[in-house]
C-alpha cells in the first residue's frame, strides 16, 4: 500500500506538512486554469468551495488533528451527480442552470470528510453516449492525444485525472460509462457491484442499471475510494453497502486464483488490443493465476437485450423533465401539452430522443412481448451464464472496449455502430456485477488499452486485490508510469 | 420496418414533437436499430420468466413526519412560480 497510489502520497504529504492543502489545491485549479480550455474537461469549477474546504484542512493540521485517507484531496464529480447548490446538469439543455436541493449521498459522504471538489466533470447528455461528444458544452478532449475522444460517457472525469487535474473523480456507469472512458485515457475506472454504492442524488438514466464507482490513478487510489462511497442507504432502497473494505486486501496474492477467458468478449477486438490483453493474461501466470478458457455464448445478445431495457427505463425515467418543477421550458405554446411537447423537443438533444423513442417504442402495445418481455427474459439467461462461469473461475478477463479511443467526431454509418462498442462493457451492467477497468499497454496507434476484470456480486475485495497485483507487477515492468500531472 | 406513422405515434405517446425534416433521418435511424433488437427475437425461447436480477426486496420504513425541504428553495428551480406554487400559463 501507498507505493504508487497518489491519494495515500498527497495524504502522507499534506500530514507530514509539505505542502498546505490550500497550496495542494491552488495547483490543481492553476493546472485546471491552463489545461481545461483545451481539455473542456470541466464544465464547471468551484474554486471558492475548493479553497474554503481546504482552509477547514489547514486548520486541523495547525490544530495537530491527523486526517481521514481523503481528507483534503482535490476531487471532481460528473455532472449528473447532485450537488447541493451547485449547478447541476448532466450536460443537457434541459438542466441548464439547475441547482440541487440536496447532496447525493456519495457527495454528502466525501464532503463529511472534506473532500476538496475542484468542479463537476463533462460528460454525455444524460449519460446517454460513449464518446462525451452528445454534451451541451461539447466533448471532453483524450489528454493522451487530442485528436481522439475521452469516451463516454464520463469523458471529462476520465480525462480529468489522466490529465492530473484532479486526485480522483466519481462517474458513473450504467453500460461502461465508467470503464471504457477509463480505458479511453489509460487510467482506473471502477464500477462496483449493483446496490453497493448507493445511487441517491444520482440523476436517474436506466435506474436497475445505474451505479457511481470511481476513476482514479491507480487501483489503489480507486480501492481507497470504493470504501469511502460504499454504504448502506436508507435513501436508496436497493442500496445494501460494502459486504468488506476492500483496501486491507489488496495485497492479497492471486497465486492459485482461476482467472476466466470467455472467447465471446474476445470477437471483433482489434488485434493489438487482443494482443495486449495477452500479455496481461501472462503477466496473471507469472504471478502464479491459472488461466481458464470457456465460452458464455448469451454475451451475443448483451447489446441489443442493453439497449432495450436501458432505453425502456429512460423513456420512463426521462418523463420527469416536463418543463414545469424544474430545468428549461420552452417561451411559445399553444396549450399544456404543447408546451410539454416543445420543452422535451428542445431540452433533448438528439441521442437522448434517440434513446426515449426507443425506449417508448419497445414498452407499447404490440411490442411489448417481442422486445421488452423477451430482453428481461434473456437478462434472466444472461445472469445464470455469468453464476455458472463463475463456479469455473473467480474473476474474468476480458478487454474494456474492443479498440482504443476513437478519432472526434467519427462518423459512425448508424447509430448501431456506435453501440456495438459497448459489447465487453454491457455483460456486467446487466448481470450486477462488479467491474474495473486497469491500463494494460498501448495498442499500434499508441493509445492506451484497458484490461476489464469482472467478478461475482460483491466479490469487490477479491477483484480489486487481483486488478492491483497486476498492476503492481506490469508497472514494474513498464516504461513510463503515469505521473500526477500537477508536477507533485 | 417502422413507418413514419408509427414514428410519430410514439412520439406523441413521449411528449416529443418531430419536425418535418427529422422525420426521415430518425425513421432511418429507428429502422437500424430495431432491425438490431430483432436480435433477440432469435434467441431460445424457453429463457425463463422474469428474473428479480438484482435481488432486490422491499424496503419499509415507518411512516412519521420528517422534516422536509424548503419550498422557496425547490420553487427557485421552477421555470415560473407565484404564491408558493409551480406557475404554467395556458399558452405562452
Amino acid at each position: 500500500m501507498g507505493k504508487y497510489g497518489t491519494i495515500a502520497r498527497l495524504h502522507a504529504r499534506l500530514e507530514k506538512k509539505e505542502i498546505s492543502c490550500t497550496e495542494l489545491t491552488k495547483a490543481y485549479l492553476g493546472a485546471i486554469g491552463k489545461e481545461n480550455g483545451g481539455l473542456n474537461a470541466y464544465v464547471k469549477v468551484t474554486p471558492e468551495i475548493a479553497l474554503d474546504t481546504a482552509a477547514k484542512v489547514d486548520a486541523k493540521l495547525a490544530a495537530g488533528e491527523s486526517l481521514s485517507p481523503l481528507e483534503g484531496i482535490p476531487m471532481t464529480l460528473k455532472d449528473n451527480i447532485s450537488t447541493k447548490g451547485v449547478e447541476t446538469t448532466c450536460c443537457s439543455k434541459m438542466l441548464r442552470g439547475y441547482i440541487p436541493v440536496y447532496d447525493a449521498a456519495v457527495w454528502k459522504a466525501l464532503k463529511a470528510q472534506n473532500a476538496v471538489l475542484l468542479g463537476k466533470t463533462n460528460m454525455d447528455e444524460f449519460a446517454m453516449g460513449s464518446s462525451c461528444e452528445t454534451s451541451c458544452f461539447g466533448g471532453a478532449k483524450n489528454p493522451r492525444d487530442r485528436s481522439r475522444v475521452a469516451g463516454g460517457s464520463s469523458g471529462g472525469a476520465a480525462a480529468a485525472v489522466s490529465a492530473g487535474l484532479a486526485a480522483y473523480a466519481l462517474g458513473s456507469d450504467t453500460g461502461g460509462s465508467i470503464r471504457q472512458p477509463a480505458s479511453f485515457c489509460g487510467v482506473v475506472g471502477f464500477k462496483p457491484t449493483y446496490g453497493a454504492v448507493s445511487r441517491y442524488g444520482l440523476i436517474a438514466y436506466a435506474s436497475s442499471f445505474d451505479q457511481i464507482g470511481p476513476i482514479a490513478p491507480s487501483v489503489e487510489d480507486a480501492a481507497l475510494v470504493y470504501d469511502a462511497i460504499s454504504a448502506y442507504d436508507p435513501m436508496d432502497s436497493t442500496c445494501s453497502g460494502s459486504r468488506e473494505p476492500v483496501c486491507s486486501a489488496l495485497g492479497n496474492g492471486v497465486r492459485g486464483k482461476r482467472i476466466g477467458v470467455a472467447k465471446e468478449f474476445f470477437d471483433g477486438v482489434r488485434p493489438d488490443v487482443a494482443k495486449a490483453l495477452a500479455d496481461a493474461a501472462d503477466v496473471f501466470r507469472a504471478l502464479g493465476a491459472q488461466i481458464v478458457e470457456f465460452s458464455l455464448p448469451p454475451v451475443k445478445y448483451c447489446v441489443p437485450v442493453y439497449y432495450i431495457l436501458a432505453c425502456a427505463e429512460a423513456s420512463s425515467n426521462l418523463g420527469r423533465y416536463d418543463g414545469i418543477r424544474y430545468g428549461y421550458r420552452t417561451e411559445h405554446y399553444a396549450d399544456r401539452n404543447d408546451m410539454v411537447c416543445k420543452t422535451r423537443s428542445e431540452g433533448f438533444g438528439a441521442e437522448v430522443k434517440r434513446r426515449i423513442l426507443l425506449g417508448t417504442y419497445v414498452l407499447s402495445a404490440g411490442y411489448y412481448d417481442a422486445y421488452y418481455k423477451k430482453a428481461q427474459s434473456l437478462r434472466g439467461a444472461i445472469v445464470r451464464s455469468f453464476d455458472a462461469a463463475f463456479r469455473k473461475c473467480d474473476v474474468i478477463l476480458a478487454p474494456t472496449v474492443p479498440t482504443t479511443a476513437f478519432p472526434e467526431h467519427y462518423a459512425a454509418k448508424d447509430p448501431v455502430e456506435t453501440y456495438l462498442t459497448d459489447i465487453c462493457t454491457v455483460p456486467a451492467n446487466i448481470a450486477g456485477l462488479p467491474g474495473i477497468s486497469v491500463p494494460c499497454g498501448r495498442g499500434g496507434d499508441g493509445m492506451p488499452v484497458g484490461m476489464q476484470l469482472i467478478g461475482p456480486k460483491f466479490s469487490e475485495a477479491a477483484l480489486l486485490c487481483a486488478a492491483n497485483q497486476y498492476e503492481l507487477a506490469a508497472r514494474e515492468t513498464a516504461t513510463g508510469a503515469t505521473g500526477t500531472g500537477v508536477g507533485l | 420496418m417502422v413507418t413514419h406513422e408509427e414514428i410519430l405515434k410514439v412520439a406523441n405517446l413521449a411528449k416529443l414533437s418531430v419536425a418535418p425534416e427529422e422525420l426521415d433521418g430518425l425513421t432511418e435511424d429507428m429502422n437500424e436499430i430495431i432491425r438490431f433488437a430483432d436480435t433477440v427475437g432469435e434467441a431460445a425461447a424457453d429463457a425463463g420468466e422474469f428474473d428479480n436480477i438484482n435481488g432486490l426486496f422491499n424496503v419499509f420504513r415507518e411512516d412519521a413526519v420528517a422534516p422536509s425541504y424548503d419550498r422557496e428553495e425547490i420553487l427557485h428551480n421552477a421555470p415560473c412560480a407565484e404564491d408558493g406554487y409551480f406557475l404554467v400559463r395556458r399558452r405562452g
